[in-house]
């Protein structure tokens, strides 16, 4: 068994996280410790049970092949009532015993502590939005170590289902519903790591890419990062909003959204902001083209109207040859956030096609803090 | 030929007219009503589905090579389109039609000394149901294919872009018929067609098994056809049944369907274990062991089959009250499971095993079965599912139940009865190797991809990180090697047709009365209705030299000799 584990261990180059054995990964919440002695347990019945039948079908059919010598046998039993009874009874106690520590564990799994620190995620098509209880969001999941976190999920697209291999939960996120997953993990994640969390219910074309990160933080820095986190769209000043915020914020649209023209789930940003204020013009789904809907005493009064109207309604006016497949950002992304968007398009030559701020190639000489 | 042998049945020798030169042309294949020809349709129809479906799987595990894309042009879209293809294809178009449509149409009738199934005209209505549900399923692919995964879980399966999903939903729904059908007259066939002498408990397994089959395939097809009807209606007029943004229930769906495709899962395995009951017994030459405790855990399997969905959706927010009730009754079936495999297994014990194709394929079961069932704990388990349920643990555990099991004993029952279909026999050596390369390449694929699935890895993924890409190259190697034992097993049996030995009446030694008939059968199978003995009983069987089958000592046979036929009364 231990040299299998270092084999495969070292199949797995470049996972720098310990604990990793032959079948489970590491183990990191309160709740994967039972999960996991449970499953070894298993393996032990199912390795017996294998083993045994292998030689004992290794055995049955070397001892008694035909022999063109040997006169053909009809002694073999016909049925032996005690035997067969035996085989169809010790099965059922086995079992039995699996199912009252599997159900055991499981209730604990699905009842979350009172005192559980409570982080609210959104899932839609194809990411994740995680708020905390002061009001900051972030795209990977932050948790605080040594008390118990729970999570208050919904979806506001299609099924989806979140995934923690090293916290071996897992609960689905049902549309019109709001579902719970809660564990404790005791292990600050070392610098340069994180662990996975991957969207485990198929939700269609991003659904293998809507994983994220799991950083778990001691209390106090868990604090410090929640605080930072909670302000860093208002400490950005207004001029600089485009270029800090933009790209950041971004991030959450790239997957439906490209910078440098490639078709998406939805249109790209390239010339998008010259497309619909009064350059080439587009048509929408139901016909209507861009001019005719943005501009003085229309829909639209002004392209930021527009763009304003697209991220919290997207809905309403569709561009012609996408599906109305883009979910509202409504509560999700504040004023600031939304002109930070704008700011982002209207100097899209700024940054290259993977939203990165070109003009800060050379950064700022650093001003000593001491 | 000058002398009769007068040691078997008269039905064996050879008459000049058999099934295939019966009659002949087009229309006397389209029109017939014979169900030896219908088995035979169906059997090419499900072999072509199970290479398109192949297709798909080797495009799938080769794109999973590397991760994000490998195969220029395959996009997210295409690979969503690959897998769900691939799967529906396997399910609805292979695996539920293979043994029960296929193998059982030719064989069940036969077994029972009958001329036909009890409703000769419904059997080729199936088949040409089955024939449209096939084509609507795949015609979706023109009209912009679907994506929804096998499983057309919503509101994905009603908000997807894909345009071929109504049609795909119709060719499923039209399927069902085609198995409904199938079943109803099967249990006709199974109540109405035994001949006299042959009660219930001395009906071949294989026909236990297939009239098992055929209860659940009556009574839980009709629930899938009505939730796939619910879904066309939802996607077609936006009808809220299952979209909770019109007020429906996501969860009511996923119980509907696997109120149905549970129980399918049984239709997919009864039958391939009724097959291995038989090549056990034949091939070991030996009364099977433990006769009644087979025949009624075929029974067992159907019922606990209705009782089990809900381990499909630990996760999906039913209540633990539910999920604990479903848990608890999933573990039931490792009685069935376990009676099944262990008796088996005594089958061997002083037996006279011989080791062809047939006899492989069912060991290769036994083993496949053994890790499928096994691996099934993990997932019944309430706590180690929450960590396993909708990853590549499920993929493989599934694989070893549906492929390794219901496909294996589906081809180790191919070849059984392929001497009989054909009159030909096929080159066993070849045989042999290909079993081999199939079941090394099987393990290869699935059992890595157990670790893959216990390390976290998700099913439906496009794209991987790095770190589970060395499980996914060995899987794929697998899969390749898998499809050489494949191709050299479709290699030697079409060979088989054209320069293949001629099969005597009885190659294996079987005692079941579709050997008791010309290889092969005539068109009217038998000439007269035969007697019926132990069907399990090989005391009579003997190798003979001039015929290079075997025949029937008729001092021995105690369909022949009455005071044998008492005394062997159990």
């Amino acid at each position: 068994m231990n040299i299998a584990t270092t084999i495969f261990s070292n199949l797995l180059a470049g996972d720098p996280r310990e604990g990793r054995t032959l079948w489970l990964p590491p183990q990191d919440s309160n709740l994967a410790v039972n999960s996991d002695l449970m499953f070894w347990w298993i393996n032990v019945v199912c390795y017996f049970f294998f083993i045994g039948i292998v030689i004992a079908l290794v055995i049955l059919v070397v001892k008694y092949r035909m022999k063109k010598d040997r006169p053909f046998r009809t002694d073999g039993p016909l049925h032996h009532l005690p035997l067969e009874t035996t085989w169809a009874v010790v099965p059922l106690f086995i079992v039995i015993f699996i199912f009252y520590f599997g159900f055991r564990d499981y209730l604990n799994f699905m009842t979350p502590p009172k005192n559980s620190y409570e982080i609210a995620v959104t899932a839609q098509k194809w990411g994740w939005l995680f708020k905390y209880p002061n009001g900051a969001t972030s795209d990977d999941l932050y948790v605080p170590t040594g008390r118990p976190v729970k999570l208050s999920m919904r979806s506001s697209d299609v099924l989806h289902s979140c995934y923690i291999p090293d916290f071996r939960v897992k609960k689905d996120l049902v549309p019109g519903r709001y579902s719970y997953l809660w564990f404790q993990t005791d292990n600050v994640t070392p610098e340069g790591s994180g662990h996975n969390l991957f969207c485990s219910e198929y939700c269609g074309t991003g659904h293998s890419n809507m994983n994220r990160k799991v950083y778990a933080l001691a209390q106090p820095e868990f604090d410090a990062w929640l605080t930072a986190q909670s302000q860093w769209l208002d400490k950005i000043p207004e001029e600089e909003l485009y270029f800090r915020a933009g790209p950041k914020l971004y991030a959450r649209c790239m997957q439906c959204h490209s910078l440098d023209g490639t078709k998406g789930i939805g249109p790209s940003w390239k010339n998008l902001w010259s497309r619909v204020n009064g350059g080439e013009d587009g048509k929408f789904v139901d016909g209507t083209s861009y001019q005719s809907q943005i501009g003085a005493g229309k829909q639209y009064q002004t392209p930021e109207d527009y763009i304003r109207a697209s991220i919290l309604n997207p809905g309403e006016h569709v561009v012609a040859g996408y599906a109305n497949a883009m979910p509202s950002f409504k509560g999700q992304l504040n004023d600031k956030g939304i002109d930070a968007i704008i700011g982002f398009l209207k100097h899209m030559d700024e940054f290259d096609t993977k939203g990165k701020y070109l003009k800060e190639a050379a950064p700022s000489p650093k001003v000593s803090m001491k | 030929m000058t002398t009769i042998n007068l040691s078997q049945p008269l039905d064996t020798a050879t008459r000049p007219d058999n099934y295939l030169t019966h009659t002949r042309g087009f229309m006397s294949w389209a029109f017939t009503l014979d169900h030896k020809r219908i088995g035979v349709m169906y059997m090419v129809s499900v072999l072509i589905s199970f290479f398109v479906g192949g297709v798909f799987a080797l495009l799938v595990r080769t794109e999973l090579l590397t991760p994000g894309q490998t195969i220029p042009g395959v996009t997210a879209d295409v690979y969503n389109h690959f897998f769900t293809l691939h799967g529906a294809i396997m399910v609805f178009l292979v695996i539920i039609p293979s043994i029960p449509a296929a193998l059982g149409n030719f064989i069940m009738p036969i077994m029972l000394g009958a001329k036909d199934v009890a409703f000769p005209r419904l059997n080729l209505f199936s088949y040409y149901l089955w024939l449209f549900g096939a084509l609507f399923t795949v015609s979706s692919l023109l009209l912009g294919g679907f994506d929804t995964g096998w499983t057309f879980y919503t509101p994905y399966s009603t908000t997807t872009p894909a345009g071929g999903v109504i049609p795909a939903l119709t060719g499923v729904f039209i399927l069902g018929f085609s198995s409904i059908f199938t079943g109803l007259n099967f249990i006709v066939t199974v109540h109405k067609l035994r001949p006299p002498g042959m009660t219930w408990f001395r009906m071949p397994l294989f026909l236990w098994a297939i009239y098992a089959t055929a209860i659940i395939q009556v009574l839980a097809t009709p629930v899938l056809g009505i939730t796939l009807l619910l879904l066309i209606v939802e996607r077609a007029f936006n009808i809220g049944i299952f979209d909770p943004s019109m007020g429906g229930d996501p969860v009511l769906y996923q119980h509907f369907f696997w109120f149905y495709s549970h129980p399918a899962v049984y239709i997919m395995i009864l039958p391939a274990m009724g097959i291995i009951s038989e090549l056990i017994t034949v091939h070991a030459h030996r009364h099977i062991f433990g006769y009644k405790f087979i025949a009624l855990s075929s029974i067992a399997i159907a019922i606990f089959s209705f009782l089990v969905w809900g381990h499909h959706m630990f996760t999906s927010g039913q209540s633990p009250l539910l999920n604990t009730l479903f848990s608890l009754i999933s573990f039931s079936v490792a009685i069935p499971s376990a009676v099944k495999v262990f008796n088996w297994m005594s089958t061997l014990y002083k037996g006279n095993i011989v080791l062809n194709t047939p006899m492989l394929y069912a060991l290769s079961f036994l083993v496949l079965f053994t890790i499928g069932g096994l691996t099934g704990i993990h997932l019944a388990t309430l706590n180690t599912d929450v960590h396993l349920h909708d990853t590549y643990f499920v993929v493989a555990h599934f694989h070893y139940v549906m492929m390794g099991s219901a496909l294996i004993g589906m081809i180790g029952g191919l070849h059984h009865w392929w001497p009989k279909m054909t009159g030909r026999m096929y080159n066993e050596n070849l045989g042999r190797i290909a079993c081999i390369t199939v079941f090394i390449g099987f393990n290869v694929t699935f059992f890595t991809q157990f670790f893959l699935g216990s390390q976290g890895m998700p099913r439906r993924y496009y794209d991987y990180l790095p770190e589970y890409q060395i499980y996914h190259v060995i899987s794929t190697i697998g899969s390749y090697i898998m499809a050489c034992g494949f191709l050299l097993t479709a290699y030697y049996l079409l060979a088989s047709l054209f320069g293949g030995r001629i099969a005597p009446a009885n190659p294996w030694g079987g005692r079941s009365l579709e050997w008791q008939c010309a290889s092969p059968p005539p068109f009217d199978n038998f000439a007269t209705q035969p007697r019926v003995g132990d069907c399990y009983d090989f005391t009579a069987i003997r190798w003979d030299e001039k015929e290079q089958g075997y025949v029937t000592d008729p001092a021995l046979d105690s369909t022949k000799n009455p005071q044998l036929a008492t005394k062997n009364l159990h």
